[in-house]
């Protein structure tokens, strides 16, 4: 009982039954897949974006892009109120909300021609609310933007080593594109010499010399400044440079560690019963932890790993469109939720291993925490790699898995912004990217991580339940039972509002206390912290109002799904809205 | 004699099944995300060509129709996809991966 390797198998329990029982029993109550309809991916297949895919690609695909950041930080913010509501919340929330939204996001897609959320907010809610929708996700990338910079700047600045590994990392990328693309190399081949050159990355980012320790100001308070820049430039290639030469094959190469990664962790949180490695956390500390009460921080903390509406995008843009058969559907959507699940338990158990004061110890570079908790867990078979070479690789992994995602979202953003701002300066591509970079890093070098990450779950969140109300609102209109995601819906729209309402609210209280909630050095800049209170309370207040907004109009839009109102097809945007 | 030689073939298929899942899931992991953006960016080239060759179709005249006319029987067979893929609804959400 003392040990993690006990709830990560409940956790296991929970989830089969979540996909043998109420997930098969939900498939014949609710989509009543049929093999013999035609999928979108038959029915227009063009070879590039429609066209049907195995189900087990289609998982690894779907797995791969839904699993970040997010089930590894998570539990960390939910641990302020011990690691049982942290633990139910994953287990529950996944049961009863997570692979229910993704499953039906696929399947909201297929059987809306392979449409994705754009135009299926735009059927359903009209032009408002997809511009609405378009808002929203404009601050969303935003904020995860922000969150992840400041994330990957802390990590190269507590772990020395790593910035020299990632760039390792990003440097055999780019040679396996030239290898691949320009020598046509074989994939075979090419990925051999990655591997080695990515062991070496890893060996070099131990030795000294590569060990760069920045310290900028007092107690080396601009180094967030200095990485954060420095990563900036890297995200500006990113989003500028074709893909095939730059991103792509970065991500090709970071897949195999990061999996690795997960791997390893969640054996070593498995043989816990052998290798000794016991609880070391409180399971519950209180209600009221130090970013709020635990209703409702505790359920935007952990956000994908228990539900997230990142997910609800990729399952409707990509895979939705290649789908072989409906009933492929269920393994793929809820199959690789239910997996990363598994990632946000082990995430858990690597931070229930350490005791309070290890977590305190590290001041405010206890975000660290997991990258410890990883190597206490693995050690008893990766000890060979020795502390230093253990902690190097899993912040390293840490990294990987917010830069390659962070590359992605700096470019969606420069194409989100193309949409909005059309043929205006704003929607130039050096311009897009510039404005997509130098907000988060402002927001990154002021906003301390707790108060970004509360708030991109909180978006992330809202935006999940958005999408469990198109979902609904589909069910509802073609007459199936719509109360399974209603309930989960309107619980998450309603909890996360609450979230991003308590978040604005607190830093509102802190600036009328004559406090600031802006991180040091800036904080000694009165008139530069007290604007950038405002501005956060601002990011808040618009987040609400934009959700509100957004949630509103899908309730309306059920109510004429169920009064049989709403229309089957898509409608011309009337002249008023 | 033959339920042996049965018995090896289900065996071997059991086999060969498990390898494809895992190739399956190995290369959708780390490859299908990087093929479908390769051919996207080679759909994006071809309805540039497309346009080149046959922008006087459009009322566009890029090409020289003399030009033009020496490369349509290569044309003429992706004419259809071309205007399947161009006509496509899209979307911004379309574009995260």
């Amino acid at each position: 009982m003392n040990s993690p390797a006990f709830f990560v198998l409940l956790a296991l329990v929970g989830y089969a039954i979540a996909y043998w029982g109420y997930g098969k029993w939900f498939d014949r109550t609710v989509w009543k897949p049929d093999p013999k309809r035609t999928t979108p991916a038959h029915m227009y297949t063009d070879g590039v974006e429609y066209f049907p895919v195995s189900k087990y690609v289609l998982w690894g695909y779907q797995y791969k892009s839904i699993a970040a950041l997010g089930p590894i930080l998570g539990p960390f913010v939910a641990l302020q109120y011990g690691w049982a509501p942290a633990l139910a919340w994953i287990i529950l929330g996944n049961f009863f909300i997570g692979w229910l939204q993704d499953y039906g996001a696929i399947m909201l897609s297929v059987r809306n021609q392979g449409r994705s959320f754009g135009p299926i907010t735009y059927e359903f809610t009209g032009n408002t609310g997809r511009a609405t929708l378009l808002g929203f996700i404009l601050f969303y990338l935003l904020i995860i933007s922000a969150t992840f910079i400041f994330l990957i700047a802390r990590f190269w600045n507590i772990f020395p080593g790593a910035f020299a590994a990632t760039m390792g990392i990003i440097l055999t990328g780019v040679i396996v594109g030239q290898l691949m693309y320009r020598v046509r190399l074989g994939v075979g081949i090419t990925t051999l010499i990655a591997f080695v050159l990515m062991i070496a990355s890893f060996w070099i980012g131990t030795l000294e010399p590569f060990q760069w320790k920045v310290s900028l100001g007092e107690n080396g308070a601009y180094n967030i400044l200095f990485w954060s820049t420095l990563l900036a430039v890297f995200l500006y290639l990113a989003s500028i440079l074709p893909l095939p030469f730059f991103i792509q094959p970065i991500n090709y190469v970071s897949f195999f560690p990061a999996f690795a990664a997960v791997i390893f962790i969640l054996l070593g949180a498995l043989i816990t019963p052998f290798t000794g490695v016991t609880l070391a956390q409180p399971a519950f500390k209180g209600f009221m932890g130090t970013s709020g009460p635990m209703y409702p921080i505790l359920f935007v903390s952990i956000a994908c790993g228990a539900i997230s509406g990142w997910h609800s995008l990729v399952s409707s843009s990509s895979t939705a469109k290649q789908l072989d058969v409906e009933t492929d559907a269920h393994p793929i959507g809820a199959g690789a939720m239910l997996s990363e699940g598994l990632l946000a338990l082990a995430s858990l158990a690597a931070y229930m291993v350490l005791s309070q004061e290890e977590i305190q110890a590290l001041g405010s570079n206890n975000v660290a925490s997991w990258v410890y908790g990883a190597t206490l867990l693995t050690r008893p078979f990766l000890g060979w790699m020795g502390e230093n070479g253990m902690q190097l690789f899993y912040a390293t992994v840490l990294v990987i898995f917010a830069i390659t995602v962070q590359a992605l979202i700096t470019r969606f953003w420069r194409l989100v912004s193309a949409e909005v701002f059309g043929d205006s300066i704003l929607g130039q591509k050096h311009v897009a990217t510039l404005v997509g970079l130098l907000v988060p890093l402002v927001f990154a070098n002021t906003g301390t991580w707790s108060n970004l990450w509360l708030y991109f779950g909180g978006s992330n969140q809202l935006l999940a339940g958005l999408a469990l109300m198109l979902i609904t609102i589909h069910l509802a209109r073609v007459k199936e039972p719509s109360q399974f995601t209603l309930v989960p819906a309107v619980f998450m729209i309603v909890t996360t509002l609450a979230a991003i309402a308590w978040q604005a609210y607190d830093f509102y209280r802190t600036v009328v206390s004559g406090g600031t909630k802006v991180m040091a050095p800036w904080d000694q800049y009165k008139t530069f912290a007290l604007t950038m209170d405002i501005i956060f309370i601002g990011v808040g207040v618009v987040l609400f109002v934009l959700g509100l907004r957004m949630a509103l109009m899908t309730l309306r839009a059920y109510r004429a799904a169920r009064a049989g109102t709403l229309g089957t097809a898509p409608t011309a945007a009337t002249g008023d809205d | 004699m033959f339920g042996k030689k049965k018995g090896e073939t289900e065996a071997g298929q059991e086999k060969k099944g498990l390898m494809t899942i895992l190739k399956g899931v190995l290369y959708g992991m780390a490859s299908h995300g990087n093929v479908t953006a390769a051919l996207r960016t080679r759909m994006h080239l071809e309805h540039l060509f497309m346009f080149i060759t046959l922008g006087d179709m459009l009322g566009i005249p890029v090409l020289p129709p003399y030009y033009s006319l020496r490369i349509l029987p290569y044309a003429v067979p992706n004419i259809e996809s071309w205007k399947q893929r161009v006509f496509r609804e899209r979307d911004f959400t379309d574009a995260i991966y």
